[in-house]
């Protein structure tokens, strides 16, 4: 194989985990610039969303337009219930809303593996065949992967940008007070947010699903990940989360290739306290007050 | 303790109060002590021994952590410096031959010195990015213990490390393991209870409580909260190795983020003020996941759903008990 072709497909890579991190980071700061909350159960909607598509699309045969519907109202509906429920009374104080996260993260992650046991279980592809493009070869997969991602943060970022409901979000985030005197019902915006956020993550689990196996745990990695990408490109700033999301997953393909995966990990989160000490509020984040 | 009676001299009557409370607690360790001289020998088997053991180690994992939180940090990195201490101790037995005994010291400082350089670093940050960070640190102690298979022979971990043993005693055996373990349970204890009441111990309330207005008086906060970080994961370091010469296996498992969660819930179930609530927590908390044995993934789920079910329904943890008791009743 020779360098270009290399390159290539190590760019394709890239793009495939990039968009799936930017859909898992957009989420997180979503929340976090919203509501003041560090989402510590972010993953485990991305596993929702894994076992809502390994469910609908291998076991029950429905076409995976509806498998990504499913997921994105089932998980956004017991997202914005669990904020209800949950976290509403706790988010008062950061810490306290953040290790409310890290319970609902232990209940629902051991909660799949009790239903489901931990043995990693493959999903069919979406797509099948090979793109030739030049000297590359891409699996169509891959490329159905990356379609998608970017048409829903298109469809999300014009929601927030055009929508009544979505300004009222950006509202909130820049100032709550403000938005409260304007007449926005932020009680009402919270819920909403946060069911939009783990919904994020739901598609980019189910998306992923054939990508990668499912099992319980295949939400950690892909949380881990959303952090750095948050670090990156600046707590609550969502194109920074894309951005960042990107960058990170780049970063990872093409040090992969060319390092090993090992150094790869260990260069990013060199690369995350390098940004910490340089520029601590991420590269489009808005110093905080 | 000087400095409790230095501010307390005006009013005798008070002075005399805490120092009635300091006489009622110094008696309490030392009944403590007393019954626990006779643990071993009252528990009807060795696993209650095992759970006994486990219990204490919690116990100085729990109040290290606390130690932390009490400058408004929270750690998600406990059980990495755990590791840390760990693999130090257990290497330097195994590879160098050096006694337990004092590898357990040497882990403990040298654990101390990465949290020192490391806090120094991430501690600028505030709140929600230090916890994000310490997240991203315990992910790489995993990732280098996986992957360094030169030194912590990757996944298989390893074995065999020697137990304690000082002038000819064996701590080895679960029974007297127990004494080892609650005479460095005891030390931890003590040296906390030193600690909320020294200059420091004011300090680090103060920055807890507001940490803009601490800083304004001149308490330098940054450096007050290197120290705790550095002195509670120093401690998680000793606690590490204690696990390494007591069940005489450690592997990249034995020291996960889960762990780290499980410390915090120790905390919070027991409530997040005092640091009785740190030990409260790990006594309640141990326990429990090794009577339900038998269902994998049930007793995560009660961890959870308790941690959850405090942070409802009784914010300031189970010591909070006796007061919201004493309120009800005088509301009657």
């Amino acid at each position: 194989m020779d360098i270009v072709t290399l390159l290539t497909q190590a760019g394709v890579n890239g793009l495939v985990i990039g968009t799936m991190y930017a859909l898992m980071a957009i989420g997180f700061t979503l929340v976090f610039g919203i509501m003041r909350v560090v989402n510590f159960a972010h993953g485990e909607f991305y596993m929702a969303g894994s076992f809502i598509a390994f469910l609908t699309y291998a076991q029950w045969q429905l076409p995976f337009a509806a498998t990504i519907v499913i997921a994105i109202l089932l998980v956004g509906f017991v997202g914005a219930l669990i904020e209800w429920v949950l976290i509403r009374p706790l988010r008062a104080d950061e810490l306290t809303g953040m290790i409310a996260t890290l319970g609902i993260s232990v209940v629902l992650q051991n909660s799949a593996l009790m239903f489901f046991g931990a043995s990693p279980r493959p999903m069919p592809e979406v797509i099948s065949g090979l793109v030739r493009i030049g000297p590359a070869v891409f699996s169509w997969s891959r490329i159905f992967v990356i379609v998608s991602a970017v048409l829903v943060i298109g469809v999300f970022w014009l929601f927030m940008q055009k929508s009544r409901t979505g300004r009222a979000m950006r509202a909130v985030a820049q100032d709550r007070e403000a938005a409260l005197i304007q007449g926005i019902d932020v009680e009402r915006i919270f819920p909403l947010a946060f069911g939009i956020s783990v919904a994020l993550a739901a598609v980019a689990g189910a998306l992923m699903a054939p990508v990668f196996s499912v099992s319980p745990f295949v939400g950690i990695t892909p949380m881990l990940k959303a952090f750095i990408v948050v670090i990156l490109g600046g707590l609550g700033s969502i194109p920074g989360a894309v951005l960042g999301g990107l960058l990170l997953g780049m970063i990872e393909s093409f040090g992969a290739t060319m390092l090993g995966a090992m150094i790869a990990d260990m260069l990013q989160l060199a690369l995350v306290i390098a940004i910490l000490l340089i520029r601590p509020s991420g590269l489009l984040g808005r110093k905080e007050a | 303790m000087n400095s409790s009676d230095s501010t307390a001299a005006g009013r005798p009557h008070e002075r005399e109060g805490t120092m009635n409370r300091f006489v009622l607690r110094l008696g309490l360790v030392a009944a403590a002590c007393v019954i626990a001289a006779f643990v071993p020998g009252l528990l009807p088997n060795l696993f209650y021994v095992h759970i006994a053991n486990l219990t204490l180690i919690s116990g100085i994992f729990a109040l290290s952590l606390w130690i932390i939180y009490s400058v408004g940090q929270l750690s998600l990195s406990h059980a990495a410096f755990a590791g840390i201490g760990a693999y130090a101790s257990a290497l330097l037995t195994l590879r160098l031959g050096i006694p337990p005994i004092f590898s357990l010291v040497i882990a403990g400082l040298l654990t101390a010195t990465v949290a020192a350089l490391l806090g120094s670093v991430i501690l600028r940050l505030r709140g929600v990015y230090f916890v994000l960070v310490t997240f991203l640190v315990g992910q790489m102690f995993t990732l280098v213990a996986l992957n360094w298979q030169d030194v912590t022979n990757g996944a298989n971990g390893l074995i065999s490390i020697s137990p304690i043993t000082v002038l000819g005693l064996n701590f080895g055996p679960r029974p007297m393991f127990f004494y080892f373990a609650f005479g460095m349970f005891m030390a931890t204890l003590l040296f906390t209870w030193a600690l909320t009441r020294s200059t420091f111990g004011r300090a680090f309330n103060s920055i807890e409580q507001n940490i803009d207005l601490a800083e304004i008086c001149g308490i330098d906060t940054a450096r007050y909260q290197v120290v705790a970080f550095t002195i509670g994961s120093g401690i998680a370091g000793v606690g590490g190795a204690l696990i390494a010469h007591y069940i005489r296996y450690i592997s990249p498992d034995t020291f996960t983020f889960h762990n780290s969660v499980a410390y915090i819930t120790m905390l919070v179930v027991g409530g997040r003020s005092l640091f009785w609530g740190a030990v409260v927590g790990a006594a309640f908390l141990t326990p429990l996941p090794e009577f339900l044995r038998d269902f994998e993934g049930l007793q995560r789920i009660i961890y959870g759903a308790i941690m959850i079910l405090v942070l409802r329904i009784l914010p300031g943890g189970l010591i909070s008990i006796p007061d919201k008791l004493a309120r009800l009743g005088g509301r009657k």
